[in-house]
Formats: C-alpha cells, structure tokens, sequence
C-alpha cells in the first residue's frame, strides 16, 4: 500500500507502462513497413493491369478481384514449362533437405557423442569451410560439372548443396545437450552405438532435426548462384532462375501483375514454413550460435 | 581359451566397447566428408590451380602462366572497382544492419503476443528468397514505386533511383539493409535470451535503472559475443554479395553497382578463356575477406566498453 503513495515510485510506473505503450507501437509500426512491400505484391497479383502506375494504389479493394488472380496464375502457369519449374524447385530442394540433414545428423552424432581418432581436427575441417567464399569453391564445381557431364542435371544441382556446415552444427550442439544417462541405459541394454542413434538419440533430436530442415529447405529453395551457373537448360530451371526470366521475358516493361504472381508462388512455401515452424527456426539458429 | 559368455563380460567391460564406437564414428562422417571433399575441398584446391593456368574448357586448351592472372586481375579496372564498391557497401551495410539488429533485438525482446508476432513479420524478408526481394524492390525504388509514393507528401519529385550511378548503389544497401537486419535480430535474441536474468536482477538493485547504463553496462559486454558473430557473418555475406545485383543493376549503371562476385561471374561465364582470372580473383577476394575477419575479431574482442 505505502509503495503506492509514494509518488516518486507511483511516478515511474505510469513511466513504466507508458514506455510499453511506446515499445508496442514501434513494435507494430514496424510491423507494418515491413508487411508494405509484400502487401503491394498480393495487391498486384490480384491485378488485371500489367503496370505500376504512380501513385501506387494501396486500396486494397480498388481493381483488385480474385478472377484476375486466376486469370494471372493461368497466364503464369503456361508460361514455358512453369509447372515443370515449379516441380524442379520441389524435387531439388527435397533431395538437399534429405541428404543433408541424414549426412549432417549422423556427423552431429559422431562429434558429439562418438570417440573416434581425429575428432577435432575433423571438426574444425568442417568450420573452416564456412571461411570459404562461394565463388572460390563454385568456379571449380562448374569445371568438375562439366567434365562429369552433369551440367543442366539434377544431380549436378543437389549433390554440391548436400553438405550443409550449418546442419552439423544445430545437430551436434542438440546432441550435447541431451543427458548422456539415456544414452547410457541404452548401451547397458546391449544396444550397438547405431542402434542408440537410430532408436534413442535421433527421435529425441527432433526439433533441432526439425530446425535443420527448415533451414535446408530455405537456403537451397532460394539459392540463386549455384543454379545460375549450373543450369544452361531451360528444362533445369528452379524457381528463382525463373523469376529472374521472367524478369526479362517481356524486354525492359516487367508485366508485374504475373510478375508478383509468380513471386507469391515462389514465396509462399518458405513463409508458410517459417510461420509453421517459428519455433524450431529460432532455436536452430540460437543452437547455431551457441555452436561457434 | 575363452568361453562365449566370458567374451561377452570382457565386451562390456573394456576393449569391446571403445571399437565399436570408433568405428560407428568414422563410419557416421564419412558420408559427409565424401560430399565435403568432392564439393567443396576438391574444388577450392582445383581453383587454386586453376587460378595458376590459362584454361578453355571448351577449347581444352590448357597451359600454365604463372602469377599472371593475378597480376591481371589487379590491372583490372574493373576488379579495382568492384573491390572499392564491395568495400564501401560492405563497411554502410555491416555497421548499420549490426545496429538495428541490436535494436530490433532489444524492441521485440518481450514475452508478448505483439512482440511476437511483430518479429515473426520483420523476420519475413529473411526466409524469401534474395532473387523474390531484388523483384520487389525494382518496383519499389522504380519511378511509380513506394519510395517515391513516400517523398510525394513531402514534395520531392521522383527518381529513378535503381538507373541513376548515384543512387542505384544506396538503393541495393538500403533493400539489403532492410532484408538482412531482421535475420542478424534473431543473433542478438539468442543473445539475449542467455543473459541470466540474476544479472538483469542485479543491475536493478544496483541501480542500473535508466536504459543507457543498462546498455553500456550489461547489453555490450554480455553481447560482446553475438556482436562478433553478426559482424563476421556480416561481413563475409556482404563480401559476397551477388543476386540482388545481378537481378536487378547487371552491376551498371556504368559500373556504379560493380562487386567482386559480378566480375568473376562475368570472366567465367561471358568473357572466353578468362577462368583463370576469375579463379584469380576469387582467391583475391578470399584473402581480403580474410584479413578483414581476422582484423574484427582482433579489434572487438579486445575493446573495452
């Protein structure tokens, strides 16, 4: 009772609660500029006019109806081999998000559980390659795809994105922090130290498995240089080579009401992953954090 | 002369069980290390040859030249360019997107539905990809975009932002800036997050009441960590800097928006018989972004605040 009457404390909670006042408005303020851009993107594809006209129209009821947007996906989606596209991107991102995190989990493993000869300096092998710039490692890929034959391939595509640094340190820092005791109680139950990963620590590891895929997914769904420099077919094409086609496909006039559309389709899969799986995102990357 | 069951003690106690877990371990990294050396050793190694050769691949004309194409890589204008540009935009984009993560960290560091969603939001431009950002940014730096909209009531008159040599390279910073904060925020809530709150509660008692001594106090030298992190990544992700200028200046206008990443490009895939310089210059590139992390880690780990 006497500390609120005390006026100078009195004082500094109205100070208090008006300060949070301000930090939720700047917190949806901010919101809201980032959410401007991509609100102007929905609103265009839901556009008959292929034009940015000035000043841009953020009414979100003026000319927008979800016929023109059926009308922009059909145009989009006969646009080339845009279904095959799309498919591409779904197929080589799968193939990265499988490989590199079975690869990636089973190498968290061994060098956070498993004593084996040259541990730590195979670790810090693994670290080191992040000091390793792209274009270092990719003018040589690109020389090694086409003495393979595999440029323009799928498997030219997934296999140099299969080793994902990134994975094998969410994973090993999960696999530090689950107790040793089950793992123990495992290994006194007879079981060989595949088994335990196969059937104790791996399904315990599931958020940080989780948090692994997301991450995978995003990167090689968005990567842009590697496909850029590997693929030389039409054919091959993921997603972003196609926005960036599509860019161009019309001269200098982007005709951006499809343009946003095939942007949105683009988009779409790795926000709705991210706004699904928040949680593990954030994780992984503090799990990436403390890891370094 | 050992019984089965006498083995099977023996097993659990000693030499049995330290075996199979060596071999569980090589047998676990070697799948990596297989992808790790074909994509990633191999090829950083074959670079450095490369960058020692002239090569045609399409040609098979292949013959060493020594130092050469480095020498010619630094007679380049257009490298010297792209390295002044990389590094200016490098130095604008680090320090200010370091910032605002700090302080979008520090907004949204709350356990509130507002807070929450709010970053979720922000965070948005950091999971789309680089190639969807740059298409969305053309419209809003373009003469009919928001940009414009935006200085409309303040009665400036519109530009073409992305075709003018002077602005198109501040117009990339401030779409990158914007792009990569958010993704830096979530380096610094992790951050966060660790300070133990008997710390926050110590401070109080302190006195450490008024948001500046809390900052200068406990903020810094408990991020100090995160703070190394952001810049590092920051830097080498900078360094590299390639889609956005590719997709939406091709590195024009005459050469205003040139980075490293678009000339090795180019000398691999437009020009003929230049591989060697590109692979040149990707090691160039590769020592600076070098000696620039060594030099940070140096300077903000013995800092004091």
């Amino acid at each position: 009772m006497t500390i609120y009457q005390n006026p100078l404390v009195a004082r500094r909670h109205r100070g208090r609660a008006a300060g949070k006042i301000l930090i939720y408005v700047v917190s949806i303020a901010l919101a809201l500029i980032y959410l401007l851009p991509f609100y102007w993107t929905v609103l265009k594809a839901f556009r008959n006019s292929i034009f940015a006209n000035f000043p841009p129209n953020m009414n979100p009821l003026s000319q927008t109806s979800v016929t023109n947007f059926l009308i922009n996906l059909r145009t989009v989606w006969n646009f080339g081999d845009f279904p095959r596209w799309y498919l591409n991107s779904v197929v080589v991102s799968a193939a990265v998000v499988a490989g590199s995190v079975f690869v990636g989990s089973l190498a968290g493993y061994a060098f956070a559980r498993l004593k084996f000869p040259g541990r730590e300096v195979l670790f810090y092998a693994v670290l080191a390659t992040l000091m390793i710039p792209f274009p270092v490692i990719s003018i040589a890929s690109y020389i090694f795809m086409l003495d393979l034959h595999w440029l323009s391939t799928y498997q030219g595509l997934i296999f140099p994105q299969i080793a994902s640094a990134l994975d094998v340190f969410i994973m090993r820092q999960y696999f530090l922090t689950i107790p040793e005791d089950v793992e123990f109680a495992a290994k006194i139950d007879g079981l060989k130290p595949w088994q335990i990963f196969f059937r104790v620590s791996a399904p315990m590891a599931s958020p940080a498995i989780a948090a692994a895929v997301i991450f995978s997914f995003i990167s090689s769904w968005n990567n842009f240089l590697w496909p850029l420099m590997e693929v030389h077919s039409l054919n091959l094409f993921t997603l972003p080579l196609v926005l960036n086609f599509f860019k161009g496909a019309n001269g200098t006039q982007i005709y951006w009401n499809q343009m946003m559309t095939v942007n949105i389709l683009t988009m779409i899969p790795t926000i709705l992953i991210f706004a699904l799986f928040e949680r593990y995102f954030i994780h992984g990357i503090s799990l990436d954090v403390s890891s370094r | 002369m050992e019984t089965y069951a006498h083995r099977k003690l023996e097993g659990a106690g000693k030499k049995r069980r330290v075996d199979p877990e060596k071999i569980t371990g090589i047998i676990f990294i070697i799948p990596l290390f297989i992808f790790l050396i074909a994509f990633t050793f191999f090829p950083a190694v074959y670079s450095f040859v490369i960058s020692l050769f002239h090569y045609d691949p399409f040609f098979h004309t292949i013959y060493p030249v020594g130092l050469e194409n480095y020498i010619s890589v630094f007679h380049s204008a257009a490298f010297i360019k792209s390295i002044e540009n990389v590094l200016i935009y490098t130095g604008v984009v680090v320090t200010i997107q370091t910032f605002l993560a700090f302080g979008y960290a520090i907004l949204f560091n709350r356990a509130s539905k507002i807070s929450r969603i709010s970053r979720a939001i922000v965070f948005i431009p950091a999971v789309v990809s680089p190639v969807s950002m740059s298409i969305i940014f053309i419209w809003v730096f373009s003469n009919a975009g928001l940009i414009n909209y935006f200085l409309s009531f303040f009665g400036i008159p519109p530009h073409n932002w992305l075709y003018s040599t002077t602005y198109a390279f501040p117009a990339i910073m401030a779409m990158n800036i914007f792009t990569t904060a958010p993704y830096f925020m979530i380096v610094y809530s992790a951050g966060l997050q660790a300070i133990p709150t008997e710390v926050m509660d110590a401070a109080m008692i302190d006195g450490l009441k008024s948001g500046l001594s809390r900052f200068r106090h406990i903020y810094f030298p408990m991020l100090r960590f995160s703070t190394i992190l952001v810049v590092v990544l920051g830097v080498t992700g900078a360094m590299q800097l390639f889609d956005q200028i590719y997709v939406i200046t091709d590195g024009g206008p005459a050469r205003a928006t040139y980075v490293p990443l678009m000339f090795i490009y180019n000398r691999t895939f437009v020009y003929t018989g230049e591989i060697g310089v590109a692979a040149a210059a990707s090691f160039v590139l590769f020592v600076i972004i070098l000696l620039i992390t060594i030099a940070q880690r140096r300077i903000i780990t013995e800092r004091r605040w």
